[in-house]
């Protein structure tokens, strides 16, 4: 009973979280939590169900974000639909490099998807007449909800996300109880058994990669709406490393893990901002920390909820 | 053969599979027939291996011909093959380590049935009837491989003899025209090992051609109706288990060697 009303507990906590606050502060941090939270749960795709790793996820997030400011600056197509753009775009992208790339498995794949991120990377940042380079993008209009208008404050923004978050978060969970979201785990379990029940491993692969891209997409272009100025800088590595960091911190495989590993990342971030470019060691040490203390992550730690949820989560072995 | 000859299940024409100079396999027949147990043995290095990963999907034939029910699927990919009803297990035990031994089942139903995302996503009447179903043949082959037991077990943490189990009960998951089995009682104990064959005498009986692919002598005269004898990787004899115990090609380069050792 508490453990069937407990999810739908949390999720109403979370979209009636910005309502406990009047600080505008606390609205944009929980903004980028949310946004973040969104991306890690597209990484964990790649990472948690398909079991490969991906560098190259903040670079879809980018190009979703570029797509989207510069759609509806150069052509002046509603926002709404700029960001459906957003993720038809870095999702075209995300089947043109798996579909290069998923024949190859383990580390050599990881490293294919750096070089794809930084090529990405790279010419965002020289493409001056598309992308005005390092200077970035300015002015980008806001969200616009049909019959609401332009949304200003953080606290708009945040329902959008998190309305982003709670539905991809639920479309995981549901994943996890179809036959697509069997055929996932068994890929990453065990390629050669998985194709010996009639699953074909490289489809499924790109199908998981594909749909992580598209929602990275979308969560960049409701990044570059929100705060209305990109840079390529968010396509960097540091931004590719950060988002691992919160998969595997938080618990790969799992659906509450990246919103929880992208709420410490953010909180980190806001916490340690005086310690500037410092804060990446400690990012580090957390990973470092983290793979081996909880090699399944922060929600492996709470022992009731993994034992009868997801597939995905590992249960323990009975004694 | 003449042809009133029923269509074998499965027939190997010619196969043949070189590794650089080396021909492990060469110009081997093969038929097996719906409702038989067949038996592929062979002393170390003889081919059966190799002529399993053929029918199997996992290798290429260098030449000959495999078809399943008539149709051509020399080329066909391993999951192209598992869809038309071959399933197969593996000479190292293979199973969905992480998983339950439950999830493990679950998740070979598949080729036969589940709902995909949609669906789960909107909790649709097609989605629940599906999962109600898995969970049916998930509980009818867990009791028939003598898993039930051990139902919420990982699958890592199973005992040797467990997993083997379980990988049969992944293949009959499936719902299999035709279960090839790879060495399937290797590592097994003796006690262990009768338990499995008595499973796959049952096998039979849910309408599934088994092709077995073996070293111990005791399971597959035990449990095979018919025998097809490899050695250096060519066909040298067929026939029952009491055929081929007689044969004198066989006694010498098999058995002789097996009753040598024991």
């Amino acid at each position: 009973m508490i453990r069937k009303a407990l999810p739908f507990a949390a999720a109403l906590v979370l979209a009636l979280l910005p309502l406990g606050t009047q600080s505008t502060y606390l609205h944009h941090v929980m903004v980028l939590w949310m946004l973040y939270a969104l991306l890690a749960l597209s990484l964990n795709v790649i990472i948690g169900y398909l079991g490969e790793l991906s560098f190259g996820h903040a670079a879809f997030f980018g190009l979703g974000a570029y797509a989207s400011a510069i759609l509806t600056m150069q052509t002046g197509v509603p926002v709404w639909l700029a960001l459906i753009a957003a993720g038809l775009v870095a999702g075209l992208f995300g089947f043109v490099i798996g579909y290069v790339s998923l024949r190859i498995v383990g580390p050599q794949f990881a490293i294919l998807t750096l070089g794809f991120g930084s090529i990405i990377y790279t010419v965002t940042n020289y493409w001056d007449d598309l992308t005005r380079g390092p200077m970035g993008i300015n002015n980008i209009p806001p969200v616009t909800v049909p019959g609401v208008g332009p949304l200003g404050e953080a606290r708009d923004y945040y329902f959008v996300v998190v309305a982003c978050v709670l539905a991809f978060a639920y479309a995981c969970h549901a994943l996890m109880r179809s036959r697509t979201g069997r055929a996932f785990l068994a890929v990453r379990e065990n390629a050669p058994l998985a194709a010996s029940l009639g699953i074909d491993v490289f489809r499924t692969k790109l199908l998981g990669f594909v749909a992580a891209t598209v929602v990275a997409g979308i969560a960049g272009g409701l990044y570059a709406h929100y705060l209305r100025v990109i840079t390529p800088e968010l396509m960097s590595l540091q931004y590719m490393a950060a988002l691992i960091i919160m998969v595997v911190v938080g618990g790969r495989g799992t659906v509450v893990g990246p919103i929880l590993g992208a709420l410490i990342y953010v909180v980190l971030l806001e916490v340690l901002r005086a310690f500037g470019p410092l804060r990446l060691i400690v990012f580090a040490a957390l990973l470092t920390g983290s793979v081996i203390f909880v090699p399944h992550g922060l929600v492996s730690l709470w022992r009731p909820w993994r034992r009868r949820a997801d597939p995905a989560i590992r249960p323990e072995p009975a004694p | 053969m003449t042809g009133a000859a029923p269509l074998p299940l499965i027939e190997a024409v010619d196969l043949t599979r070189a590794f650089g100079g080396l021909v492990a396999v060469n110009k081997v027949s093969l038929a097996v027939h719906t409702g038989e147990i067949v038996g592929l043995i062979g002393p170390n290095g003889a081919g059966k291996t190799t002529m399993f990963n053929m029918l199997a999907g996992s290798l290429a034939p260098s030449a000959g011909t495999i078809a399943f029910e008539g149709r051509d699927v020399t080329r066909a990919p391993a999951h192209e093959r598992a869809r038309l009803g071959i399933a197969r297990t593996f000479q190292i035990t293979s199973v969905f380590p992480m998983l339950t031994t439950r999830d493990n089942i679950r998740t070979a139903t598949y080729r036969t049935r589940g709902a995909g995302w949609l669906a789960s996503t909107f909790r649709t009447a097609a989605w629940r009837r599906d999962e109600a179903a898995i969970d049916a043949v998930a509980d009818e082959v867990l009791a028939f491989c003598d898993l039930a037991a051990q139902a919420d077990i990982r699958a890592d943490a199973l005992s040797y003899g467990e997993q083997r189990r379980l990988e049969v009960a992944i293949a009959l998951a499936a719902a299999p025209r035709l279960l090839l089995l790879d060495e399937p009682a290797a590592g097994l104990n003796p006690e262990e090992g009768q338990r499995l064959v008595g499973i796959i005498r049952k096998v039979r009986d849910r309408g599934v051609t088994v092709l077995l692919v073996e070293h111990h002598m005791r399971v597959v005269m035990g449990v095979c109706d018919r025998i097809v004898v490899l050695d250096h990787g060519a066909r040298i004899a067929e026939g029952t288990p009491q055929e081929v115990a007689g044969n004198a090609d066989v006694v010498r380069v098999y058995l002789g060697r097996e009753q040598a050792h024991a």
